[in-house]
């Protein structure tokens, strides 16, 4: 009753984005994927979506994702795509509906959960005030938070997010952790569900996931909790920083301080 | 709330949209042309009931249905290729069937009413589709398509003005010149029954990608997470069209701009929705094809000025005007 990966490989013709990788994600839980740029953490999300062609197996609850139909799949596992974009300048609220069409029936007239759906999406993201405003007069936080509440609306139990924070101001990335944890315990009025955000603040990261997994070079090269996986020595290693790790309340604090020199070595060759 | 209130309003612009459809579909079918100019009326009972059915009633049909059909493809190709400048005659859907009726022009095959000529369109328009099909491959690349779509126009315009070219003489050149026009005149009621066979399952394939076009919003890749393959709504819409609109051309001949301007004026009407957009395009079409259609029967007695000509000189500012405001929201 997880989300499993097989001996899952990604190729892009000759380049290897991911290599063979087994993973088990339990149904539920907040999942930071970290990694330096370049990783194979958006090509594996895309996969574990069920959007990209790769080798090896994706299994929900034990079927293979590329058995159920779309539609299906879709009701599964909600996508929120990195630094997406709306192509027409529809109102927040319209766009956030378009969530509702995973469960295909929105279009004929949408149904009250369709409706209790999208307002609790808006109101997790704090967008409801901006519901009726078109998007594209929206700051580029403020449309991160819309699209982050289309994606919420799906009311997936598995929620893939790709960078959900990268856009927004400290305060807003703050709320929006807060948003996806509590997603990820049941706490926001649904059941508990599986949320697996990448990730490049370390901090964030290791304060409100139980599970860090951190790519390298195409490889899950740490997976575990955030002590063991953003432990100093980890960092110096794949991220080719010196951190500065310490504890802030009881809460872990990691901030990359200096670049080290092999990882400048590394960024010319 | 605010979801209910935008539906509300779509229909309301439908049923708006329907009025003056029906309105001007009255207008068209009492308005007459003789030689002394412009009459209102039939003439008598027994020749009004003749000059209705054989007249009047095929030509109002035509301007609906290919008016609509233009608007309804016109609005689909714009959400699919998320581009308000997309237009029907960019898949080479148009010129394909353009160059069928041309080459049964060529062959002496038709005279000006013949069957053979929209058959020759028909043709021309599916094998512009295959040909757009075997260009494009499986690739699920817009771009690619779009390419191709402009290939395959450049192709059928140099095969066409090589028939031209070779036309056995300055009248048969004449007049398929006078055919490539659009133009609504002195059509039949059996051309409405040969275009219907190829709009109708046209009109059902781009209807059908109407949730896929509204997913396209968010991107190729959220539109395949919420279930949409964009693969399939690109083939429904692209199939779809063709079909349509080479059903269209058969008949009347190239009308340009109804596809492109329609949809675009009906957007914000429609708070920008790509799915709602695709019925008030389509009424939208045929309301402006029927008026178009109307104004050249209004117009003094000499040669009949073409519907083609009208929407292109109606449409070519229009467009204008749209690159100009596209140019300036770039620069801000």
């Amino acid at each position: 009753m997880a989300l499993v990966t097989d001996a899952l490989e990604i190729r892009y013709g000759a380049r290897c984005a991911v290599h063979p990788t087994s993973l088990t994600l339990e149904p539920s839980g907040f999942v930071a994927l970290v990694g330096p740029n370049g990783a194979g953490k958006s090509s594996l999300l895309k996969a574990l979506a069920g959007l990209s062609s790769h080798t090896g197996t994706i299994t929900w609850q034990g079927r293979a994702l590329g058995t159920l139909a779309s539609r299906e799949r879709a009701r599964t596992i909600g996508y929120l795509a990195q630094a997406s974009t709306v192509h027409w300048p529809l109102n927040a609220r319209d766009v956030v509906t378009l969530g509702r069409l995973a469960h295909g029936r929105y279009g004929v007239a949408p149904t009250a959960a369709d409706r209790e759906a999208v307002e609790w999406a808006l109101a997790q993201t704090a967008t409801a005030g901006l519901a009726d405003r078109s998007v594209s007069a929206l700051s580029v936080g403020e449309r991160a938070r819309v699209l982050l509440a289309r994606a919420l609306a799906v009311r997936a139990p598995v929620l893939l997010v790709d960078e959900p924070i990268a856009m927004l101001d400290p305060f807003h990335q703050l709320e929006v952790m807060g948003v996806l944890s509590r997603y990820a315990r049941g706490a926001a009025g649904g059941a508990p569900a599986l949320v697996v955000a990448v990730l490049h603040d370390l901090t964030l990261a290791a304060r409100f996931c139980g599970r860090v997994l951190l790519m390298s070079e195409g490889r899950v090269v740490e997976d575990g909790t955030p002590a063991t996986t953003l432990s100093a020595d980890s960092v110096r290693r794949h991220y080719h920083v010196e951190p500065f790790v310490t504890q802030h309340e009881s809460e872990p604090v990691v901030v990359p301080w200096r670049s080290l020199a092999d990882g400048v070595q590394r960024a010319r060759d | 709330m605010s979801a209910t209130l935008s539906t509300g309003r779509h229909w309301r612009l439908c049923a708006a949209l329907g009025v003056l459809v029906l309105a001007a579909a009255a207008l068209s079918l009492l308005l007459g042309r003789s030689s002394g100019g412009p009459t209102i009326g039939f003439g008598g009972p027994e020749l009004g009931a003749v000059i209705l059915r054989e007249i009047r009633l095929p030509r109002t049909l035509l301007a609906l249905l290919v008016g609509g059909t233009l608007g309804l493809c016109g609005a689909a190709l714009q959400g699919l290729l998320l581009n308000p400048l997309a237009e029907p005659g960019l898949l080479g859907a148009s010129s394909g069937a353009a160059l069928g009726a041309v080459l049964v022009f060529y062959f002496g095959l038709a005279g000006g009413d013949s069957l053979l000529l929209p058959l020759g369109a028909v043709a021309g328009s599916l094998l512009s589709l295959a040909l757009l099909y075997a260009l494009a491959g499986k690739s699920s690349d817009l771009l690619t398509v779009v390419l191709a779509g402009i290939a395959i126009n450049a192709f059928t315009a140099a095969l066409t003005s090589l028939v031209l070219n070779f036309a056995p003489s300055p009248y048969a050149a004449l007049e398929i010149l006078f055919w490539m026009l659009g133009s609504l005149a002195d059509r039949s009621l059996v051309h409405v029954w040969l275009a219907l066979p190829l709009m109708i399952p046209g009109w059902l394939l781009v209807i059908a990608a109407a949730r896929g076009l509204d997913a396209l919003t968010l991107g190729e890749e959220t539109a395949a997470s919420l279930g949409f393959d964009p693969r399939r709504t690109q083939w429904l819409v692209v199939t779809g069209t063709a079909l349509a609109v080479g059903g269209a051309v058969a008949v009347t001949g190239v009308v340009g701009f109804v596809g492109l301007v329609v949809p675009h004026l009906l957007r914000p009407w429609v708070g920008h929705h790509p799915s709602r957009l695709l019925l008030p395009s389509f009424l939208g079409g045929a309301l402006l094809a029927t008026l178009a259609d109307s104004t050249i029967r209004l117009m003094p007695p000499g040669p009949e000025l073409k519907l083609g000509v009208v929407t292109a000189l109606l449409g070519a500012p229009f467009f204008l005007r749209l690159v100009i405001s596209s140019r300036n929201a770039a620069a801000n």
